[in-house]
């Protein structure tokens, strides 16, 4: 499993030299992008973070993870991941705020930690996706993708926590 | 989002001022603290990977995916609007190399040309895969794993692969299958 990344690394700048592609300049103009890419997304992350960590400190995220997780716990899946799988539907920020405080309290290889990364790393930030793609659409009736999607999220993570633990 | 935001951020803030007044700024603080450090860590992420996809992009690596996955989305979609099919496999080969945030430009092309031909179906069928995430190579998430220490930052590779695949073959199933319910 850990030669999937290098691999692909190999291969596409194998190709990107066959090809004669300024390998260096175009590299550079990636991570340009990637400046680019951080800066804008840094005034969403700080509000959200804030958010959240007026959520933690007031106490009301406890209490909502003890609303949900007799729920959750039904379908096997752990009680630390509770706000993660809330949250992921509406923001991509904020899943992965969460996801950084549990792979920091537990452990990159703790079995919640594992199971948070597959989480986030298998599902999207459904209403955040729908309100993207359908802002400029006329007819709606959107409710049943909608639903679908958050339904198969939901399946998908049960799933993730049920193949954590045999993986 | 600006409704969630504004309820959950609101309530807190009360419940902290009830509870504890002299925590509130801490947390703000705090809050803003970690987003740098995120977003740090993101940036490492997002310059290795996008370096990558650039060469990917400029060496036509990704138009050949994309010229391969166009016959399958043909038929998929029920479209034979060309710029409609080419942004479509664009955006699922970004998502399939796990470059989610390259792959929501195109999505949102193939959207308003789906647009003109009054294409509902795909419109939603395109939304449904994206919605649930069609990625090989969950590249932020082993990144975030490896930068905390993990001994084997890959190791989630195969169970994400599963699941991935599991959501949006449900889903897609789902959503066709309602199709030909409802016609």
């Amino acid at each position: 499993m850990a030669l999937v990344v290098p691999v692909i690394f190999i291969a596409v700048f194998l190709f990107a030299a066959v090809k004669k592609v300024k390998i260096y300049d175009e590299f550079s103009a990636g991570v340009k992008e990637a400046v680019k890419f951080t800066l804008s997304v840094i005034p969403c992350l700080a509000a959200i973070f804030m958010m959240c960590e007026l959520f933690e400190a007031s106490g009301l995220a406890d209490r909502l993870t003890e609303a949900f997780s007799p729920l959750f716990a039904f379908w096997g899946i752990p009680k630390e991941l509770t706000k993660l799988v809330l949250i992921k539907p509406f923001s991509g920020s904020g899943s992965l705020a969460y996801l950084n405080n549990i792979i920091e309290n537990y452990g990159a290889d703790s079995y919640v930690a594992r199971c948070a990364c597959v989480c986030y790393g298998s599902s999207e930030t459904v209403f955040y996706i729908s309100a993207v793609y359908f802002a400029s659409l006329k007819q709606k009736k959107l409710f049943a993708p909608i639903a679908i999607a958050v339904i198969s999220a939901f399946l998908t993570t049960v799933l993730a926590c049920l193949l954590c633990k045999i993986m | 989002m600006n409704a969630v935001f504004t309820g959950i951020f609101l309530a807190s803030l009360v419940a902290l001022t009830v509870v504890a007044p002299q925590n509130v700024l801490p947390a703000l603080l705090g809050g803003a603290e970690k987003s740098l450090k995120m977003a740090v860590t993101l940036f490492c992420i997002y310059a290795v990977w996008m370096g990558i996809s650039r060469l990917a992009e400029k060496s036509g690596l990704s138009r050949a995916a994309a010229r391969g996955l166009k016959p399958l989305t043909r038929r998929l979609f029920k479209t034979e609007n060309e710029a409609a099919n080419e942004n479509i496999a664009m955006n699922l080969s970004c998502n399939l190399l796990g470059i989610g945030g390259a792959a929501t430009p195109y999505a949102v092309k193939a959207i308003s040309e789906l647009e003109k031909e009054n294409n509902g179906f795909a419109q939603k069928l395109l939304f449904i895969i994206n919605a649930t995430s069609v990625q090989v190579v969950p590249s932020t998430v082993i990144a975030m794993r490896a930068a905390a220490g993990s001994a084997a930052a890959a190791d989630i590779f195969l169970p994400s692969l599963i699941c991935t695949t599991f959501s949006t073959l449900f889903a897609v199933g789902v959503y066709l299958l309602g199709c030909r319910i409802w016609r």
